[in-house]
């Protein structure tokens, strides 16, 4: 029957070529503007390392401003970083599995042998749980040990992209470079990685590009080396060293733990409060006691990484694509009631009400799926253009909008869904018109 | 008018009259919302820069080994720099306007931190500062060779000249009503400076923030051992001026890094990529909607034309002009469209409302919803003018034809 079915759809789309493609293209491209929304918002939403979420933290304390709240418009929030000082002490402390504490430091590559051409990188000056935390995978050699860090010794992980440039692509453990006018010996290669968003590092931008080299978190402080990131400050204090800067209320560090119970949890929420509380009696802290331990999703949704203006797109988009969908429904409406004395016939010689029913609803479902098929290709195409429009702008824009099969199948589960609807009131009209009205007038 | 004859004939076939009205419905929400939408991020991108910025490029130098000397670097390449044909003038800076990212601090009319306070974002600049930037000042002039301090280290001190140039929307926020020239402002540590220049116009580093034109010139150069180079080039010549000077700068020294060369244009596209992209998007989905709902208004009131084609014949028969059968279709077609805009206005309040508590909009402004109930109109008449005219021909004697 249901090939049946397709025959006659098909013969009422050669009846109407005009009205048919202008139903798919109505699918089509509320589809579309859906699918190229969504991608947007489903980047942006992504949990880069779900399987850790719930053991992932980064502690957020307000040692903001008596004044004024670290965010005016949300009074709630904490500072994104932390302080030097205490972002040191949150560290130190045996209660997380892993611990790592971190910020971006810039300055100029070289070799020895002049072997590569010298060149300003962003490093990351971070502790050895780094990359066991954070899951980085390693094409040659590993991170570094508790030794390095507290050294510290001179070992630098090379990102793939700096391995390239340095050693030609080589396994260049064991090999030296120069990094500060220092000499590193590399220790590991990283292969691929770029997590998106960089949940990790939020404040200084959710979709840049993962650092080009790691050294231990030490050396920040004996190369006396502020941040290539985000500072900021809000006491009047005068900072006329770096000693003084890491004792300053300037916020420049990021600290994540790694706690594997409920427990541990409790027992590190516990340890922030106890420091905090400690701290104000030292005079610190003058806002109110605002501690928390943000998951890795909680922390993507603490920073707003998403963004109103994607949400904001995807609400458009679907009523757009209602709008679609209402103008196919009478279109349809339009074209079976024009067909009403064909349907007349069939139910004159013995076809059900539920077989004209099933009957257009199954050319309402092929109009659908070519809608949805063609709604696919044409925001794959839309994708595809922004994307080599903007990264010629931004080189980081692959990651905002990447092509990715999750929103393509949900586009098209959508055009079907939306399609059988559309196609449910029609096909219900036409079914219910009695067939003798039909056949007087023939 | 023969308005209650047309409800009767709706009402009978109320289906599609009520899709139109629901598609016109959420048109005219979607429509007030997106345009509003555009024309702020419109407006955002297409506020001046106050700099000749599409002339303009900007070059980080890191300077590394042990025989580097950051203040002659600096003065050689600058020397270097300012003969190259093509060339306007050039400057060295720590930060670059535009560019996303910069240093800004907070200054007072009064010592001690009392009296007004504002914050603004604070440029390094050598005595060809003005020039290069493509800046016009309001009153003073620009920095004299003898101002310009350079520094090897980092300091919270502020430049030994104690002069800084300011713009007007920074210093009027310190100085209302008042000539701001020659006055006397001060840092968090009460450190004094004297404000010798007053730009026009000028925006700093972050074009979302919304003090980006509070900016601050300090005669100031350093600390190494990276800096910034700013270079206006002569109109048009911006492409070859910046390979000749990637090829002079390479030349010059070996211990240090040129890094990526920047066009002031392309870092504020980059900037204004999302608004952009916004922009484009909803565009796109305003002019799809209303097409859309045009052709919805255009097949329905075909489809009721080729279903009353008998009716149409007896009231020509009757007597009823060509006038009178546009008339009538334009009529109903006007009603549907209204019921439509009735509900859409509803629709597109809650829209703004909700755009506005949960997505960070400004409130939508009702001109917008005006124009949009207006423009609906238009679209609306338009789309049912070919179809009333068709019905207009139909012969009377269509009266007493079977169809």
């Amino acid at each position: 029957m249901f090939g049946y079915y397709l025959r006659l759809a098909l013969a009422s789309f050669r009846r109407n070529p005009g009205l048919t493609a202008l139903m798919i293209m109505a699918i089509a491209l509320g589809i579309a503007v859906c699918l190229i929304t969504l991608t947007g918002y489903r980047a942006a939403a992504n949990n880069p390392i779900p399987h850790k979420n719930d053991v992932l933290f980064a502690p957020a304390i307000d040692s903001w401003d008596p004044d004024q709240p670290y965010d005016k418009q949300k009074p709630w929030r904490q500072p994104d970083l932390l302080t030097y000082r205490d972002a040191a002490a949150l560290v130190a402390t045996d209660i997380p599995d892993r611990k790592v504490v971190m910020y971006k430091v810039a300055d100029v590559i070289s070799r020895e042998d002049g072997a590569m051409e010298p060149e300003t990188i962003i490093v990351r000056a971070t502790t050895r749980d780094f990359f066991a935390m954070f899951e980085t995978p390693f094409l040659y050699g590993g991170g570094w040990d508790e030794k390095a860090d507290q050294g510290p010794e001179p070992v630098i992980v090379l990102s793939k992209e700096t391995n390239e440039k340095a050693f030609k692509g080589a396994n260049s453990v064991g090999k030296s470079v120069r990094w500060h006018d220092r000499d590193f010996r590399v220790i590991g290669v990283l292969a691929d990685w770029q997590p998106a968003p960089k949940y990790f590092d939020v404040s200084n931008g959710a979709f840049e590009d993962p650092e080009e080299a790691y050294i231990p978190f030490a050396f920040g402080r004996q190369f006396e080396m502020g941040a290539a990131g985000n500072t900021n400050c809000w006491k009047t204090e005068t900072i006329d060293s770096f000693e003084r800067f890491t004792q300053s209320e300037c916020i420049w560090q990021e600290v994540w733990v790694e706690l594997r119970t409920a427990d541990k949890v409790r027992a590190y929420r516990e340890f922030l409060d106890n420091y905090v509380t400690a701290q104000k009696k030292l005079g610190r802290f003058p806002r109110p006691l605002n501690n928390a331990l943000y998951n890795v999703e909680g922390w993507l949704k603490f920073n707003d990484v998403v963004g109103d203006d994607r949400k904001a797109m995807v609400l458009l988009a679907f009523a757009f694509l209602a709008v679609c969908l209402i103008n196919t429904v009478g279109l349809l409406l339009a074209k079976f009631l024009n067909a009403a004395p064909a349907a007349g016939v069939r139910r004159a010689l013995g076809a059900s009400r539920r077989d004209i029913f099933l009957q257009h609803l199954v050319e309402a479902g092929v109009i659908s799926v070519a809608g949805g098929i063609a709604g696919a290709l044409l925001g794959v195409a839309g994708l595809w253009a922004l994307r080599s429009w903007y990264t010629k702008v931004i080189e980081e824009f692959g990651r905002v909008l990447p092509f990715e099969a999750g929103s393509l199948i949900l586009a098209i589960v959508i055009s079907l869904v939306a399609g059988v609807l559309a196609g449910m009131y029609p096909a219900w009209r036409i079914g219910r018109a009695a067939p003798a009205s039909y056949l007087k007038a023939q | 008018m023969e308005i209650r004859p047309i409800f009767s004939a709706l009402l009978r076939n109320s289906a599609g009259a009520i899709l139109v009205s629901l598609q016109i419905a959420i048109t005219l929400a979607i429509v007030v919302n997106a345009v509003f939408l555009v024309k702020q991020r419109v407006d955002t991108v297409s506020r001046p820069t106050g700099m000749d910025e599409n002339n303009m490029f900007s070059v980080r130098l890191t300077g590394f080994g042990k025989d580097f000397n950051f203040e002659s670097m600096v003065r050689e390449d600058m020397v270097m720099l300012r003969r190259i044909p093509g060339v306007i003038a050039a400057t060295p800076t720590p930060q670059v306007p535009l560019s996303g990212s910069g240093s800004s601090t907070q200054f007072f009319s009064q010592p001690n931190e009392k009296g007004n306070k504002e914050p603004v974002a604070y440029y390094g600049a050598d005595e060809q500062g003005v020039e290069t930037l493509g800046i016009t000042l309001a009153s003073g002039k620009p920095f004299a060779a003898e101002d310009i301090e350079y520094r090897e280290k980092d300091s919270p001190a502020l430049p030994k000249s104690g002069k800084v140039i300011v713009t007007k929307s920074f210093a009027s926020k310190l100085f209302p009503n008042e000539n701001a020239l020659g006055k006397t402002i001060y840092d968090n540590l009460s450190q004094p400076v004297t404000i010798v220049g007053v730009i026009d116009h000028m925006q700093g580093s972050w074009l979302g923030w919304n003090k980006v034109d509070h900016v601050m010139l300090q005669p100031q150069v350093g600390p190494g051992p990276s800096t910034q180079y700013i270079i206006r080039a002569a109109p048009g010549q911006i492409d070859r001026v910046m390979s000749d000077v990637e090829v002079a700068l390479k030349k010059a020294f070996t211990n240090r890094v040129v890094g990526k060369f920047h066009k002031f244009a392309d870092m504020k596209q980059r900037s204004y990529a999302s608004d952009t992209m916004i922009v484009v998007i909803l565009g796109v989905v305003t002019a799809l909607v209303v097409i859309f709902s045009a052709l919805g208004i255009f097949g329905l009131a075909t489809f009721n034309v080729n279903t009353r084609i008998r009716q149409i014949g007896t009231r020509r028969a009757i007597g009823a002009r060509r006038l009178d059968i546009v008339r009538y279709f334009l009529v109903e077609n006007w009603i549907v469209t209204s019921a439509g805009v009735a509900v859409g206005c509803i629709l597109a309040l809650i829209g703004g409302y909700v755009l506005s508590t949960h997505y960070g909009v400004d409130r939508l402004d009702l001109y917008f919803l005006v124009g949009g109930v207006a423009g609906l109109w238009v679209v609306g008449q338009l789309a049912a003018w070919q179809p009333s005219h068709k019905a207009a021909q139909v012969s009377p004697a269509m009266a007493t034809r079977n169809v």
